[in-house]
């Protein structure tokens, strides 16, 4: 009996000590996509972790990016797991007039290219690589030009204009010689498809094995558990990860409207702090508990995926084709190698990759691109996170990066890109020169135009 | 001598047609005495109901005009209450609340629940329909929703009872019946009723005076025969009435002799026939 | 026991114990589930005769046994419910022995749709939306019947706007109801586009019908009302309406049912949590099972329409005053 009191005494010291800043709004509702890396928000649901902020949170899965990008801004989530690059874009004020915000990062990578069963089938076997892995797409110029010949034009999908995936799945075409298109916001052409050898259009990820089995799209890049949905229907064969594309770099993030954030922000740091103790969770002692994990997320109202399949990318043993595994520890990682420091080299990164491709459509100073990034990604939520789960003892300071001496990018894994190319996220402009497809200058964007 | 109560004054009314405006009836002149029963009497077509419709106010004459005690008539309403040849009953209320309507819209306030009640049991007990008070009238025959049409008409005390052949639906026993009461009626409340109906013999049984409409169009009077018998008048006694039999013969002669309209499908064939071999001779 | 010399339960008890009786029921009975049983054979039948990427087509088995799968999911999110409520209530004890004085916070569980809550959520949306509907169609219909000038201003429109799809108002009704400023008491938005779409969507038959019957009063009690010279209001009351009461009836089954039809296909895009989402929810998830909770839920679907079409049947039969009308 006195062993249950001094539970609850020691109990209620902790959670005193806990709820001793009183969080301004307790009954949260957060948004999800149904991908893989949804995993931090069910795991501090349903391991606690929320409701030891003193947090009561719901977690609704939304039917597409746009959705949730718009229910986010109009106040109807609180927060959600969002894309890197549909928060960087919103800020900038691209395709949506909202004002987004990021002080946490949830996963680096997760996603992958896959294209159609028949399509690798008509790649010359001269051409595939001996891992079966980290090919280039330059093994699609055949294809492509037998497509030519007959008048057809490949299609491609990616989840949104906006997401890691479109620049991956351009950055990767391009790196391979192939145009994948421009856009052009300011005639009003928002298809991306301009002077594209080959059409990339929007699906919702969990369509697009769906598709791809109609032949409306004959590849795709997406997250899990998409990929290794079509490859175990033998629909499809992964040719690359996006962590062989550009290594390390901030994949979804916890998105909130710059209102929300302002509104509530011990809320805001009680969120980061469940989400980042359910991060190092799933990473802990060498990813042992993502078993565990894949079989939360795979209840119907999380991702709701078949087990076998979830459990794959999460525990690390990623199919490439169908009877080829290999081992892909890091692909997905939530929070090893400083994961979760929200750095602002992504967010250049992402700014890099939509000037590239034309969304942003002028060309803009080195300044410019540090300035967005500052806006778009605010550590300060997070570094107060940290401080407060370092003081009761759930972390020790050496968990986090030194904020301190951060720097833009992330130490330890840096990007390296499949193309070898070297990104310095202070020269941006300097960056995008190294492209021979992309739209450098002045003068090129004045040509797309005309065209 | 009894003032008029009703005058028809050079009545008569045409519709706007494609063709032109088609004048269904002319100088229609009638003055009808309070407490007389008074017949109209034609073939089909020949406006009766019109004119009928005219009196009610439910149709506007485009020429002429009618008038009761001295005011003009100009639309309906219960002075002069109308028994249809459809019957007319509101199918969703029962045979007690279609004639407690009317009572009480003509009421509006003077009479008490109780005399209410009273008044509608009395008026369905005159036409015998005082065990079918909670029928609905899809539960009834078409003679006993007639007999209602009529309660209610009487219940409104018109002026003038309008009746647009109220019997023609009905047999002959049914028939005989109505025409009773209602002779019993009208001798107790002295209406005035103008009745229209395609019975010659009803005509007369019932009538003062009968009149009969030539053919349209342009239908007006063309006679009007004044029926002296004295009342009460019993059909049995009157079937050989040499002048209930003389009246007969007048209005069927005016009928089928003088307004012959029906004509005889045989002769108008051989008119046809000869024609043709006129034609191609 | 009155009762039982009341002449009603005479009749009603000699019904029961003819043997006719029983016989015509019996052999009601045979034919509907004879029918049933086809069904199910055809469906188990054709399942096995079709792979789809997601595995075989489920048959009425593996439907069967997801329905059982929702309903222990179900017992589990009760399970859930009082579990959270169990630590709320630690909670308390413990704050309460920290500080006697504590305020305690005490916050509702919130519950994760269930198969159940879903349909309930469907149930209500489709009631509003439709009785939201009615409100408007009736008036409207009923001042449109009366006036033959109305009717020829508000016809063009009427007919413009009827074939439009849910799917294609619902960018417009979501856009809209974005703008407004909702306060907590209309729901949630999805809940008001959703009600909104199935509005705009089911009033029309109500409409057109109300507008039919009212137009359609036979000339002769338009006579007698006449002659009895109602008022417009008792003429409207008395006369016309229940003149016209089995077209609105009519009118109204027509967009019930199609309610019915809207909501679900509305539910999916604008994500209120009823047997839309859930349906959509299930494609998304494209896990091995599915298919069949997709067909549980299509069942479900169908059931709950046949029942909202019998509710407003029986209601139709008790205000209906001409027998001679269709009711079946």
């Amino acid at each position: 009996m006195r062993r249950i009191a001094l539970t609850l005494l020691l109990g209620a010291c902790c959670l005193s000590q806990a709820e001793a800043a009183v969080a301004e709004k307790t009954d949260l509702r957060l948004g999800f996509v149904k991908l893989t890396d949804m995993a931090p928000l069910a795991v501090a649901l349903e391991q606690g972790f929320f409701e030891d902020e003193g947090l009561f949170v719901s977690v609704e899965a939304q039917a597409n990016w746009k959705v949730l990008q718009d229910r986010v801004t109009d106040g109807q989530l609180d927060a959600a797991h969002m894309l890197a690059g549909q928060v960087v874009a919103a800020s900038a004020g691209l395709g949506s007039q909202a004002r987004l915000q990021t002080s946490l990062v949830l996963d680096l990578h997760g996603n992958a290219c896959t294209v159609s069963k028949d399509i690798w089938q008509q790649v010359p076997a001269a051409q595939k690589s001996a891992t079966g892995q980290a090919q280039s797409a330059s093994v699609l110029q055949t294809t492509l030009n037998a497509y030519a010949e007959q008048g057809k034009t490949m299609q491609f999908g990616t989840v949104f204009p906006y997401s890691s995936h479109n620049y991956e799945l351009r950055y990767w075409l391009a790196a391979g010689g192939i145009h994948p298109g421009f856009y052009a916001p300011e005639q009003g052409d928002n298809s991306g498809q301009l002077q594209a050898q080959l059409l990339i259009s929007v699906t919702p990820p969990p369509q697009m094995p769906a598709t791809m089995e109609a032949g409306t799209l004959q590849g795709f890049c997406v997250g899990e558990p998409w990929n290794q949905q079509a490859v175990q229907k033998g629909l499809g064969v992964v040719l690359v990860t996006n962590e062989q594309l550009h290594g390390a770099m901030a994949e979804k993030v916890l998105g909130v409207t710059a209102d929300w954030a302002k509104a509530n922000p011990i809320t805001h740091i009680k969120l980061i702090k469940a989400l980042l103790r359910a991060g190092y969770w799933l990473d802990q002692n060498n990813n042992a508990n993502r078993a565990a994990a894949a079989k939360m997320i795979a209840q119907p109202h999380y991702v709701g995926a078949d087990v076998g399949i979830l459990s794959r990318s999460m525990t690390g043993t990623f199919e490439f084709e169908q009877g080829k595994t290999s081992q892909q520890q890091d692909f997905n990682v939530f929070f090893r190698y400083h994961a979760t420091y929200p750095f602002y080299a992504d967010a250049i990164w992402y700014l890099s990759q939509m000037r590239r491709w034309g969304q942003i459509a002028e060309v803009k100073d080195d300044s410019w691109y540090l300035q967005q990034a500052q806006q778009v990604f605010q550590p300060e939520p997070y570094q107060q996170a940290a401080a407060e789960l370092i003081t009761e003892g759930k972390f020790k300071a050496t968990d986090f990066v030194d904020f301190k001496t951060a720097s833009l990018t992330r130490p330890g894994k840096a990007s390296s890109f499949i193309d070898d190319k070297t990104f310095d996220p202070a020269a941006p402009n300097a960056y995008l020169q190294q492209f021979a497809i992309g739209q450098q200058s002045a003068a090129q964007i004045a040509a797309t135009a005309k065209n | 001598m009894q003032k008029t109560h009703l005058e028809l004054t050079q009545v008569g009314i045409s519709f706007p047609t494609e063709k032109g405006p088609f004048v269904a009836l002319q100088n229609v002149n009638l003055h009808i005495k309070k407490g007389e029963f008074v017949s109209l009497i034609g073939h089909s077509g020949c406006g009766k109901s019109t004119v009928l419709n005219i009196v009610a106010g439910l149709h506007q004459a485009t020429a002429g005009g009618v008038i009761l005690n001295h005011k003009e008539v100009t639309e309906p309403g219960p002075e002069r209450a109308v028994v249809f040849q459809n019957h007319s009953l509101l199918p969703w209320l029962t045979v007690y609340q279609n004639v407690e309507l009317a009572v009480k819209q003509q009421s509006k306030g003077k009479k008490t629940k109780a005399e209410i009640r009273d008044w509608v049991e009395h008026n369905l007990a005159l036409v015998h329909m005082s065990h079918a008070l909670d029928k609905r009238p899809g539960e009834i025959s078409g003679g006993m929703k007639q007999r209602v049409g009529i309660a209610r008409a009487l219940a409104m005390q018109p002026e003038v009872l309008l009746m647009d052949e109220p019997f023609g639906a009905l047999d002959a026993l049914t028939r005989a019946h109505l025409q009773d009461s209602l002779m019993e009626i009208q001798a107790q409340l002295n209406t005035t009723v103008m009745m229209i109906t395609h019975d010659v013999d009803e005509a007369v049984l019932l009538s003062d005076r009968i009149v009969m409409m030539t053919n349209g169009p342009a239908a007006t009077i063309g006679e009007i025969l004044t029926v002296d018998l004295p009342r009460p008048r019993h059909r049995l006694q009157l079937a050989d009435d040499p002048t209930y039999n003389h009246y007969r013969h007048q209005v069927l002669s005016f009928l089928y002799e003088k307004q012959r309209k029906v004509e005889d499908l045989g002769s108008k064939r051989a008119e046809k026939q000869q024609q043709k071999t006129q034609a191609s001779a | 026991m009155k009762i039982l010399h009341h002449p009603a339960f005479h009749q009603w008890q000699s019904q029961f114990s003819s043997t006719l009786f029983w016989r015509k029921q019996l052999k009601q009975s045979l034919l509907t589930f004879s029918g049933l049983l086809v069904f199910v054979l055809c469906w188990q039948l054709a399942s096995s005769q079709i792979q789809t990427s997601l595995g075989q087509f489920p048959g009425p088995t593996q439907a069967a046994a997801q329905w059982s799968q929702l309903v222990d999911e179900y017992q589990a999110e009760q399970q859930r419910e009082d579990a959270f409520y169990q630590r709320q209530l630690e909670r308390h004890a413990a704050l309460l022995a920290a500080d006697p004085q504590a305020e305690l916070p005490n916050l509702p569980y919130r519950a994760r749709p269930t198969f159940f809550s879903q349909i309930l959520t469907s149930l209500q949306t489709v009631l509003t939306g439709f009785v939201l509907a009615s409100l408007i169609a009736i008036p409207l219909g009923i001042l449109i019947g009366l006036s033959s000038n109305l009717y020829q201003v508000f016809n063009p429109l009427i007919q413009l706007f009827k074939p439009i799809s849910p799917l294609a108002w619902l960018p417009l009704v979501t856009l809209i109801v974005s703008s407004v400023d909702l306060s907590a008491a209309w729901g949630s938005r999805s809940f008001v586009v959703s009600v909104c779409t199935v509005m705009l969507c089911s009033l029309w038959p109500t409409l057109l019908n109300t507008a039919v019957g009212v137009s359609q009063v036979p000339q002769d009690l338009l006579n007698v009302s006449k002659v009895l010279r109602l008022s417009w209001w008792r003429h409207l009351r008395i006369i016309v309406l229940p003149s016209a009461v089995p077209m609105i009836f009519t009118g109204l089954r027509l967009s019930l049912g199609i309610a019915w039809m809207v909501l679900i296909a509305a539910e999916m895009l604008a994500q209120n949590p009823g047997l839309g989402k859930f349906v959509w929810d299930e494609f998304q998830n494209g896990s091995s099972n599915s298919l069949s909770r997709i067909c549980v839920a299509v069942l479900v679907i169908g059931l709950l329409g046949f029942a909202l079409d019998r509710l407003m049947l029986t209601l139709q039969r008790k205000v209906n005053w001409d027998k001679s009308a269709v009711s079946r």
